[in-house]
């Protein structure tokens, strides 16, 4: 088992055993497993999924939905550091899907350089927070 | 002497503003500990950065990374942490006191200041202030900050940092010592600082880390984060602080009016009183006169 922690500028957001967690990098989704190389790397804004034990299906897998961040692999715990991070259970769709449509407008009316990216990083944030607000329903139905 | 109508009015409208003051107080009293709770919650996140800040110093010399070294200063960004709202004591002018300060002393060594502002008073400081090169003005903080809100400061000054166009970034804030003291400090984040720990040569051996994509970038990463921890611990005490002060300022003024309250039905009750003594005496007077 892994020990993994997920800790965001907002506190410990998951701290315990878990056998599988899969992350996004920089280059690429990875896997980790008990016994995993030691590594250190950099996170990418995207979906993190657990499988607290080894038979869990699919659809039982916890997900957060993550902004950039740094991840380090050492003695059978990980560690992840990213500003942001919301457990699927805490996101509402509706409200993700609002934001979008904000962000989008904000998007369209942009002046200059500086608004459209951070329009552009608004739209980011809210296509993973909807992406993991789906995973919660598939989750409960299953 | 006024009329027991127009003391009636007074205690009436003195009472209103009480009121306001109290329920003031009792929301800067709420505001602040969530505010304090979440400056706490972030310590973790410090203590994780700075251990892998740590293990990256085994492989590389942190101090001789862009963002580390130290250069001469030419010019000075200062990012200024101030309210939206007043009636919070001295809490934005303690921290313009402290700006300008900075400002005049910098002025002398002939080195540029540029400003980063958050919050509406610390912007209507400046704008009145000449010379002054505002970089940009946040205004639109709500009294629970998200990451994303610091974002855009965090990847300025980063910017402005490795393109030379600053040389130094300091943040003015105001720190949150206990409930009823605060002060305002002035924190160097940038060139950033890392100091080797004694215990750390204990630990694993480091040879058989991979790191992806590469150490300098997981190493920019790292320093990233431990900014933005920087940046944000310094918001939430700021915000911690100016509802301590807010809340203060409130109990004081709560006083002040029980204070006026008592004594103008003092007054009243010596109005009404003198107003039924003299009815007395004119009932009594029109009496005698029938006699």
């Amino acid at each position: 088992m892994i020990n993994f922690q997920l800790i965001s500028l907002d506190g410990v957001k998951f701290s315990g055993e878990a056998y599988e967690i899969i992350l996004p990098t920089m280059d690429g989704e990875i896997g980790v497993l008990p016994g995993h190389m030691p590594l250190i790397s950099v996170a990418e804004r995207g979906v993190i999924s657990i499988r607290r034990k080894q038979n869990e299906p699919d659809d039982m897998m916890e997900h957060f939905a993550i902004s950039g961040g740094a991840i380090e692999v050492s003695n059978g715990s990980l560690n992840v550091l990213v500003d942001e991070a919301d457990a699927s259970d805490d996101i509402s769709e509706e409200e993700a899907r609002e934001a979008m449509e904000r962000a989008q407008k904000l998007k369209a009316e942009a002046k200059d350089q500086v608004s459209l990216q951070q329009a552009q990083n608004l739209i980011d944030r809210s296509a993973v927070r909807i992406q993991v607000a789906g995973l919660k329903r598939r989750g409960r139905r299953g | 002497m006024a009329s027991t109508q127009q003391l009636k009015r007074r205690i009436g409208s003195v009472k209103n503003t009480k009121q306001i003051t109290k329920a003031m107080e009792l929301v800067a009293a709420s505001k602040m500990r969530k505010a304090t709770e979440a400056a706490h919650r972030g310590r973790a996140y410090r203590q994780s950065a700075h251990s892998m800040l740590a293990r990256l110093n085994k492989v590389t010399e942190i101090n001789e990374h862009p963002l580390y070294k130290k250069r001469p200063v030419d010019q000075r960004l200062y990012i200024v942490i101030t309210s939206n709202r007043g009636l919070a004591g001295a809490y934005n002018s303690n921290v313009i006191k402290s700006l300008a300060g900075s400002i005049a002393s910098d002025k002398k060594q002939k080195i540029k200041s540029s400003v980063i502002v958050i919050g509406k008073r610390g912007a209507q400081f400046l704008n009145r202030v000449e010379g002054i090169d505002i970089v940009a003005v946040y205004d639109d903080f709500s009294d629970k900050p998200t990451a994303n809100d610091i974002r855009p400061i965090l990847n300025t000054i980063i910017d402005k940092y490795t393109a030379k166009l600053v040389d130094e970034v300091c943040i003015i804030f105001t720190e949150h010592k206990s409930n009823i003291l605060q002060t305002v400090d002035n924190l160097t984040v940038l060139p950033a600082s890392y100091e080797t720990d004694p215990d750390e040569s204990e630990g694993p051996s480091l040879s058989d880390v991979t790191f992806e994509p590469s150490v300098n970038d997981v190493l920019e990463n790292v320093t990233e984060r431990l900014l933005e921890v920087q940046i944000w611990q310094a918001l939430l005490e700021s915000i911690a602080s100016e509802q301590s002060m807010r809340m203060l300022s409130m109990k004081n003024a709560t006083d002040n009016a029980t204070e006026i309250i008592d004594d103008l039905t003092l007054e009243f009750n010596t109005a009404r009183q003198a107003k039924i003594t003299q009815e007395l005496a004119e009932i009594t007077g029109g009496a005698e006169a029938i006699k």
